[in-house]
């Protein structure tokens, strides 16, 4: 008698558990193909940096200094320079000649993007800087700066020509 | 003076001197009443309207900058309307102010912004375009940005009232005024004081345009030590650069002044061409050697030459440029471990004269100070021209003749400057300085006459001169190395025979003159100016310093010379001292070589200093030092009064302090007694045998005093007075140097060097005045 209870009670279980089984090969799956596929992460995540360029390609950073004052964990170190007629870099007369951001100690709290008049430091999306040396975690301006749409679509359209 | 009055401000009783304005008394009593134009000490302009109150009975709100406090007043600072009305003038302030702040180089330290911030509407209604003009640069260092110039006239002002320059001026009309030059450039004594006095980013700097911002600063309040006034100077540092100097709390002796040397010329501490490792001479080069190494050498010839020709054929020369612990080091290095006084600098003025009359005349309250020129009712100012030599006493002057209508008196043999403040002057023949104050003085056998002919001065002029001089009272007396020596002891007669305090000040070139003197860097006198036989000074010294010291005379600079041209003079050791440096022009390199041919024939030449000098190149052995902003120390200015160095920055390479390198140089001889301390340790020990320096102590000091010394000799053991007359025949006077040159360092600053040529503009308004 119970002999026979086990053996219907494990088949139901079975069931059971095939059938949830069977249920979840038909729904879409949640797993991320990661770093195969790069994940998609909604329009506000605070990821690495990027300094913007405004519509004639110069960069929007005038060097006021505001982000590394709000830098709660003290991360970004600027150096300023004078633009001069020959080498223009910003639109306002000051840019930043050295723009280092140390990921090191960054917190991705987005003060610094509130804190830009100009709108010229904003979060990235990308996230990926595991290194070996904690040296390697200082952001350089050269990889901050997004690169120039116009001198891009120069290079594609000559790309395109060859 | 009236009755003092009793107003009421924001239900506040106060009581204040009849007189006083509104917005004084306010502050006075912690009541915050805001305001652009108006700067205390300058005169009222009422232009900015920000310090609008409400006044009780009077129908409309009231500017308090002008507005003179009366019996019973009911004031209000905080009410509706005036809430209102400062809103709206910020609005009308900020019609065309250009709002770059993120560019702007005052952002961070702007007036403008904070008011706004804290009075401020926040929003704009006006639409309609911004008034644009392009920004200048009207000097060398100067840039002006007329759109975001908010019209306070404090530049102009400053520059007016302060500097007597009147480089600046309004022009134009309503929305279109601007503040102008009247020309493209500014014809002016480049102090920059219209930088720091502009409440907002109209009036900037060259040299620190557009580097970085004001809180990324670290702010080092030191002294400047481009002259010997002392004015406070705060280095602005950033990565161990300084990046700018300005007086941005307006404290110190100097208030709101700072002349171009203090507010530009720190740039020679960050050049490229300082010493950074001390250097041995090998086979006929100079070359890199560690500090062991080349204080072992110093060490070990001084020891053969000392023990071959005896301790006096070594000498040493200090600077004005070191600091009083320095300097005292010197002499005691010398005198204790070396065991001779040939011990010189390059000595500018006479202190040691006017110590000894004033003890001699039992004056000890008669010592003028920088500060106290400001409120002197009479100034007689003999000799130097303190316009390009001491900006802080001319500044001084004027602020005396502007606020409390003193008369000034001028005795000079060029037109100078200050003749426009003066009430009579007496241009007279090069020279003759100490003639007239010997017939002033009344000195025996000089007559009316003579000291004509001798001045090439009319008798009348001399005597109405004099009249009007001994119809004033408690005279400050300002005097350049004109006056020294016997004259110094003739001034000091005159005086005595004047109504009321009479005082006293000696001008000097070079920041730590005084102090040098103070600490005994001359061959016939001790720390403190105790004569070198008198047996009481000699006896405390030996018990402070716990060893036996030099007793006969030493040599002074130009005996030194003769007797290393003769041979005696075996070697030499040069703190900060440049003897080959023609010290009316350091550009001319041209008095060096029967000099230099006479520093060949050393055995043994150490210099210590910034850059490798012409002396340092001819040395055996070089020391890089460190600059005033890499130091801790104290100076004295000419009025006496100490003041501290911070140190800034950190010296470059293995660059060290000479107090540091005296103290190794004194163990590397042998005193292991000598111990590395702090300057606040020889400090105590300057106080112990210089009675002048009773007060000044290590916690005065550390307090944010400023200690003044006091009359140091001694009335019962003074030192000969040939002795000092002998000390007064080689005093240099650095007269002939523009405002810009302040010896072999000033050489180094780039700033300094490129403004040197506008020397001439300047001399062209004292003659343009003259005409």
């Amino acid at each position: 008698m119970n002999l026979l209870r086990e053996v219907v009670d494990a088949s139901v279980a079975l069931v059971k558990g095939y059938g949830m089984t069977l249920r979840h090969v038909f729904r879409p799956a949640i797993t991320e193909n990661y770093p195969d596929v790069l994940p998609k992460f909604e329009e506000r995540y605070r990821g690495i940096h990027e300094l913007q360029r405004d519509e004639n390609g110069l960069e929007k950073c005038v060097a006021c200094f505001l982000c590394s004052a709000a830098c709660p964990a003290n991360a970004i170190y600027i150096e300023a320079a004078e633009n001069t007629e020959k080498e223009r870099f910003s639109q306002a007369e000051r840019y930043a000649k050295v723009y280092n951001i140390d990921y090191g100690r960054c917190i991705f709290c987005g003060f610094c993007v509130e804190a830009c008049p100009t709108d010229a430091i904003t979060h990235g999306h990308k996230f990926e800087f595991a290194i070996y040396d904690t040296k390697d975690l200082i952001y350089t301006k050269d990889m901050l700066l997004v690169p120039d749409s116009r001198k891009e679509k120069g290079r594609k359209a000559s790309d395109q020509a060859a | 003076m009236s009755e003092p009055v009793t107003l009421t401000i924001n239900e506040k009783q106060i009581t204040v001197p009849a007189g006083t304005l509104l917005i004084e008394a306010a502050r006075q009593n912690d009541i915050r009443i805001p305001s652009f134009c108006y700067v205390k000490d300058l005169t009222l302009q009422a232009a900015c309207r920000m310090c609008l109150v409400e006044v009780e009975k009077a129908p409309k709100l009231q500017v308090a900058c002008t507005t003179v406090c009366m019996n019973g007043m009911v004031v209000r600072t905080e009410s509706k309307p005036v809430i209102e009305a400062r809103r709206a003038v910020l609005e009308f302030i900020l019609t065309n102010h250009p709002l770059d702040c993120p560019v702007c180089d005052k952002g961070g330290e702007c007036e403008l912004q904070d008011m706004t911030f804290k009075y401020g509407p926040g929003t704009s209604r006006f639409i309609e375009e911004k008034e644009h003009q392009p920004e200048q640069q009207v000097s060398p260092i100067i840039f002006f940005d007329a759109p975001r110039c908010i019209l306070c006239y404090r530049c102009v002002r400053i520059c007016d009232e302060g500097m007597d320059v009147k480089a600046l001026e309004p022009i134009g009309r309503g929305v279109k005024t601007i503040i102008g030059t009247g020309h493209d450039t500014l014809d002016c004594e480049d102090c920059g004081n219209c930088i720091d006095i502009c409440p907002v980013g109209a009036i900037t700097s060259n040299q620190y345009r557009y580097k970085t911002r004001p809180w990324e600063l670290k702010y080092f309040g030191t002294v400047c030590t481009h002259c010997s006034n002392g004015c406070k100077t705060t280095l602005s540092v950033r990565n161990n650069e300084i990046i700018r100097a300005n007086n941005r709390d307006r404290t110190g002796i100097n208030e709101e002044f700072l002349c171009v040397k203090g507010r530009f010329g720190f740039d020679y501490v960050g050049s490229g061409d300082r010493l950074k490792t001390p250097l041995i001479r090998r086979g006929g080069t100079l070359q890199p050697a560690s500090w062991e190494e080349a204080l072992g050498y110093v060490a070990d010839r001084l020891g053969e030459i000392r023990e071959h020709t005896g301790p006096d054929s070594i000498g040493a020369l200090g600077s004005p440029r070191l600091t009083n612990e320095e300097n005292y080091l010197l002499q005691k290095f010398m005198r204790q471990i070396v065991g001779t006084n040939n011990l010189d600098h390059r000595r500018t003025a006479d202190y040691a004269s006017l110590e000894v009359a004033l003890a001699r005349n039992q004056k000890p309250e008669a010592l003028l100070n920088v500060d106290q020129i400001k409120t002197a009712p009479t100034l007689l100012v003999i000799g130097d021209d303190p316009t390009t030599q001491q900006p802080l006493v001319a500044f001084n002057i004027r602020f005396a003749v502007r606020r409390h209508e003193a008369r000034v008196f001028i005795i000079n043999s060029k037109p100078v400057k200050l003749l426009r403040q003066a009430v009579a002057s007496l241009i007279l023949k090069e020279g003759s300085e100490a003639a007239l104050v010997a017939y002033l003085a009344r000195r025996e056998g000089s007559t009316l006459d003579k000291v004509a002919a001798e001045t090439g001065l009319p008798g009348e002029l001399i005597e109405t001169f004099e009249k009007e001089l001994r119809a004033s009272s408690d005279v400050a007396i300002i005097f350049g190395a004109e006056v020294r020596g016997p004259a110094i002891h003739d001034l000091v007669d005159f005086g005595a025979s004047l109504a009321g305090i009479t005082r006293y000040l000696a001008l000097s070139d070079f920041p730590n003159s005084r102090g040098a003197l103070d600490m005994g860097v001359v061959p016939n006198l001790l720390p403190g100016y105790a004569p070198l036989g008198g047996e009481s000074a000699s006896a405390r010294l030996e018990e402070v310093w716990r060893g036996s010291i030099a007793r006969q005379h030493g040599l002074s600079e130009p005996e030194m010379m003769e007797a290393i041209s003769t041979g005696r003079m075996k070697a030499m050791l040069l703190f900060a001292a440049n003897p080959l440096e023609n010290p009316s022009n350091p550009l001319d390199r041209s008095s060096g070589p029967a000099l230099g041919a006479t520093l060949g024939k050393l055995d043994l030449l150490v210099v210590s200093d910034l850059f490798l000098t012409e002396t340092a190149r001819q040395a055996h052995v070089v020391l890089p030092a460190a600059s005033f902003a890499e130091k801790e120390g104290t100076m004295t200015n000419c009025g006496g009064q100490v003041q501290r160095l911070q140190r800034a920055v950190l010296p470059p390479g293995e660059a060290k302090s000479d107090l540091d390198m005296i103290v190794d140089l004194a163990r590397a001889c042998g005193a292991l007694n000598w111990m590395h301390g702090p300057w606040s340790s020889v400090l105590k020990e300057i106080a112990l045998v210089n009675p002048g320096y009773g007060e000044v102590t290590p916690r005065a000091l550390l307090q944010g005093g400023i200690p003044q010394t006091t009359l140091a000799a001694s009335r019962e053991a003074l030192p000969d007075i040939a002795d000092l007359n002998a000390l007064a025949e080689s005093i240099r006077s650095n007269r002939s140097r523009s405002l810009y040159a302040s010896g072999s360092l000033a050489l180094h600053s780039h700033t300094l060097v490129q403004l040197e040529p506008r020397a001439a503009v300047q001399q062209d308004f004292v003659e343009r005045y003259q005409m």
